[in-house]
């Protein structure tokens, strides 16, 4: 303990010079915009920044280009909550609740949960990476495809019961979200799969493309086909700020979602998307009113918010630790400090304490200043829902275009997501969710590439799934959550038996 | 007068004369390169082709007199990249810096019944700048302490010890196979997502070893996570000097670089090819390149284009003979 103070004193002495200071506030800044543009997610914007660190002490380069990562888990709730456009593939679960919060005219409570659930989740998430780095990552590790199936399979359970509305339409939702999240390159064999000769699909349509249009651009496009005009939103200071009820029930969620964000994010894999859907179905799950779920309840934003910044630093974790970039943001990182001269292996900590201490004192710094810049645009992006909509929602479409191109680079990632706008159009007109679309195309190619996996590891074995203890723990747990599910069934018989006994008492 | 007729007549041909060569052949004669240039890296930013591209044309514009910029074009393992400057304009304005999976691809497509996206001869080699031999990583909790024990154990259990690469057809997956073709033993492939997580897959446990990049690998090594057994190289590492590699241990037909090259669209004139190749030996010789590579841990190797081109096609060979031999994956 007294030595991780000094070495944390040692970090806080790296940051606290003036350029560090800067570095830290310019990543804070870029990422919070990266977060806030639709398209442009975290990985995008560390990926074009990354070559002008090169220059750049790497203590510099890393507290940039991390802070842009974190910062990015910020800003990308923004454009969820006000006009149900995923800034980044994180905040998808953000525009369910978060957005129909902004509709109920409870747009600024919304941010201002975002950004202060992101603050807390960052901050403890820090002291867990600092504390608990080199042991945690070593447990992560022992996570390999079976366990990542059988944690999304439980995932998926819970999530069952995720949206309202017709369960049929809901599960053909699903299977068409499954169905298009197959298109590309078959990572197992090589083959092109319903790519109809477009090289460009090799890796399938992005999950960018298919969130944003799905969401924002049928948003937009249902919107500009609606009749009625809706008002235009006068937010009040009293209305900016969440209430004392809507503070009591974030407590939970953000506490919650810290918890399992942290641990999902160590996680090999893209773990800060998979977090926010696992927060946000446990959070339904355990609500004592899932039917305010999709309708606007606070905890749907609280949860996965905090789940998503508990997670994105959680990522980093096998990287400062052990020096295995698990996922594609850490591998940049990665990149960022190889081109220094410095490989991070299991001796970084040991070997670069400056980089490491330095790294985590700017991320206390960073979360803290990204709080202070957040909370005050709660009122300036508030404002940005009084633009009248003709105006405002064409410039929208612009970002939404020129963020999603400049992803890849790619007119085809252009044409998957008008594609998907028109779809989800279609979908809403008929009275389909959209989310559970996006989630299948979002995790089918990692459930069927970890099944995949966990079947070559074990020479086609399905005996893997249960042999090994923590996958069999999560199978164990979707039994449960759907035995769980069948509750009522007996809960209904109990409810007659004492409906009976009442009766026979008052006749 | 008739002195006056000829002046204008002398005068009125000068203009002529300025008009017809001036925009034209006088833009052609200032020398290539008068605008920039757009150099397409075919994979994300960080990866081996970028961290040694960038570097690598921050000098080369000091030669080229003329600003060189990167453009990640990525997706389908490299193909986008690579198939737009296949049928980019020759005109030395569209270049590339591409990796050893270039030879790889056409020879999948075609495997598979598929037109190829590219072919090899679509492309000009201006220069070799890297290549970087993969080595065998095994855990240090495996038994095997040299390759002679992997060997022996892999043909005791066939198709039993299990090894992750980056991906299907991938650098790390066509290494691996080529060294078990050649040693007669048969290895469990498990692909994943790319370098790091087949490194995480490793670590983890849950393969038994990989076939990767030197630089990764002596990091773990220097903390007693991993034990290297072999070079693919031609001669030993510098940073591994005790590692043996596979062909001094009788597997001649094993050799494996992950190489980075500047490639040119085919039909690209001479003259440009020129100026493009002799800016690159220059740039090579950079001392701010030279410290670039030098801090990654990767060897410049630096190959003029006759001699980048019969490299290449030596490679290529090699590769195209093992991803023959991997055929289709069921």
């Amino acid at each position: 303990m007294e030595s991780t103070l000094h070495n944390l004193l040692l970090g806080f002495g790296t940051v606290f010079t003036p350029t560090n200071l800067l570095y830290s506030f310019v990543g804070c800044l870029i990422g919070t915009m990266v977060g806030v543009l639709p398209g442009v997610g975290p990985l995008a914007g560390i990926s074009m920044l990354l070559p002008t660190t090169f220059g750049l002490h790497p203590t510099s380069a890393i507290i940039l280009l991390a802070g842009i990562y974190y910062g990015a888990m910020y800003g990308g709730s923004t454009t969820s909550i006000l006009m149900r456009i995923p800034g980044e593939a994180a905040s998808v679960m953000t525009c369910i609740d978060g957005y129909a919060m902004a509709r109920k005219g409870r747009a600024g409570p919304a941010l201002s949960i975002a950004a202060i659930g992101s603050f807390i989740a960052g901050t403890l998430s820090v002291i867990g990476l600092m504390l608990l780095a080199p042991s945690l990552a070593r447990f992560a590790l022992g996570f390999g495809p079976p366990e990542y199936f059988c944690l999304l399979v439980c995932g998926l359970v819970v999530l069952s019961y995720m949206t309202g509305g017709s369960i049929v339409k809901n599960l053909s939702m699903i299977c068409l979200g499954l169905m298009i999240g197959m298109i590309g390159i078959d990572q197992m064999s090589g083959y092109f799969r319903f790519s109809y000769g477009v090289t460009a699909l090799g890796d399938g349509i992005g999950i960018v493309p298919v969130a944003v249009g799905l969401f924002g651009v049928s948003e937009i496009l249902a919107t500009a086909g609606s009749a009625d005009i809706r008002e235009v939103l006068k937010p009040r200071l009293r209305d900016l700020l969440p209430s004392g009820q809507e503070l009591k029930d974030s407590v939970g969620p953000i506490g919650r979602g810290t918890l399992l964000g942290f641990l999902i994010g160590i996680i090999p894999g893209s773990a800060h998307i998979i977090s926010t859907f696992v927060a946000y179905a446990m959070e339904r799950r355990l609500s004592k009113h899932p039917e305010r779920f999709g309708e606007g309840a606070i905890e749907g934003v609280a949860g996965p918010e905090a789940a998503n910044n508990a997670a994105s630093e959680g990522a980093l974790v096998p990287l400062l630790a052990l020096g295995v970039p698990t996922g594609p943001i850490p591998a940049v990182l990665l990149a960022a400090l190889m081109v220094h001269g410095i490989t991070p292996g299991p001796l970084f900590i040991k070997e670069q304490p400056e980089v490491f201490w330095g790294l985590i004192a700017s991320m206390y710094v960073g979360n803290t200043v990204l709080l202070l810049l957040n909370l005050p645009m709660v009122g300036i992006f508030v404002n940005f829902l009084r633009v009248p909509y003709r105006i405002l929602y064409p410039i929208i479409l612009l970002f939404c275009i020129v963020g999603v191109y400049a992803v890849n680079s790619s007119m085809v990632d252009v044409a998957a997501m008008c594609v998907m706008g028109l779809l989800g159009y279609l979908l809403r007109k008929l009275d389909f969710e959209t989310a559970p679309l996006v989630l299948g195309a979002v995790l089918a190619p990692i459930i069927e590439f970890s099944f995949r996996q966990a079947l070559a590891m074990s020479n086609g074995k399905y005996a893997i799934f249960v042999e090994r203890p923590i996958a069999a723990t999560f199978l164990a747990v979707a039994l449960a959550m759907i035995l769980l599910g069948l509750k009522p069934l007996v809960f209904k018989k109990k409810d007659w038996r004492e409906r009976l006994t009442e009766a026979e008492k008052s006749g | 007068m008739n002195a006056r007729r000829m002046l204008l007549a002398v005068l009125a041909m000068g203009c002529l004369l300025a008009t017809a060569f001036a925009p034209g052949p006088a833009l052609a004669a200032d020398p290539y390169p008068t605008r920039p240039i757009q150099v397409i890296v075919p994979f994300p930013p960080g990866g081996v082709a970028d961290l040694v591209g960038r570097p690598f044309v921050a000098a080369l514009e000091k030669h080229l007199k003329q600003p060189v910029v990167i453009v990640n074009k990525t997706g389908a393992g490299g193909a986008v990249g690579m198939q737009a400057l296949a049928v980019s304009k020759p005109d030395g304005y569209s270049l590339m810096v591409a990796l050893s999976s270039i030879s790889v691809m056409p020879e999948v497509d075609t495997m598979f019944g598929r037109p190829p996206v590219y072919k090899l001869s679509d492309f000009a080699p201006i220069a070799l700048l890297s290549a970087d031999p993969t080595v065998l990583i095994v855990s240090s909790k495996s038994p095997w302490k040299t390759v002679a024990d992997f060997v022996a154990d892999a043909k005791k259990r066939p198709g039993e010890i299990k090894y992750s690469s980056s991906g299907i057809y991938g650098t790390m997956h066509v290494a691996m196979e080529m060294f078990a073709h050649s040693a007669g033993i048969k290895l469990r492939h498990i692909p994943t997502g790319g370098g790091g997580p087949a490194l995480t897959a490793l670590l983890g446990g849950h393969v038994d070893a990989l076939s990767g990049g030197p630089n990764i690998a002596v990091a773990q090594m220097k903390a007693g996570t991993v034990r290297v057994l072999g070079g693919w190289g031609d001669k030993r590492l510098a940073a591994l000097p005790d590692v043996p590699t596979l062909k001094e241990l009788g597997y001649k037909d094993v050799e494996f670089y992950i190489w980075s090259g500047f490639f040119a669209p085919a039909a690209t004139p001479e003259p440009i090819l020129k100026v493009l190749r002799e800016a690159t030996a220059k740039a090579v010789q950079a001392p701010e390149f030279k410290a670039a590579m030098q801090k990654m841990e990767t060897p410049i190797a630096y190959l003029d284009a006759p001699e980048f081109k019969t490299f290449w096609d030596k490679d290529a060979d090699r590769l195209i003979k093992s991803v023959r031999n991997i055929g289709k994956v069921q």
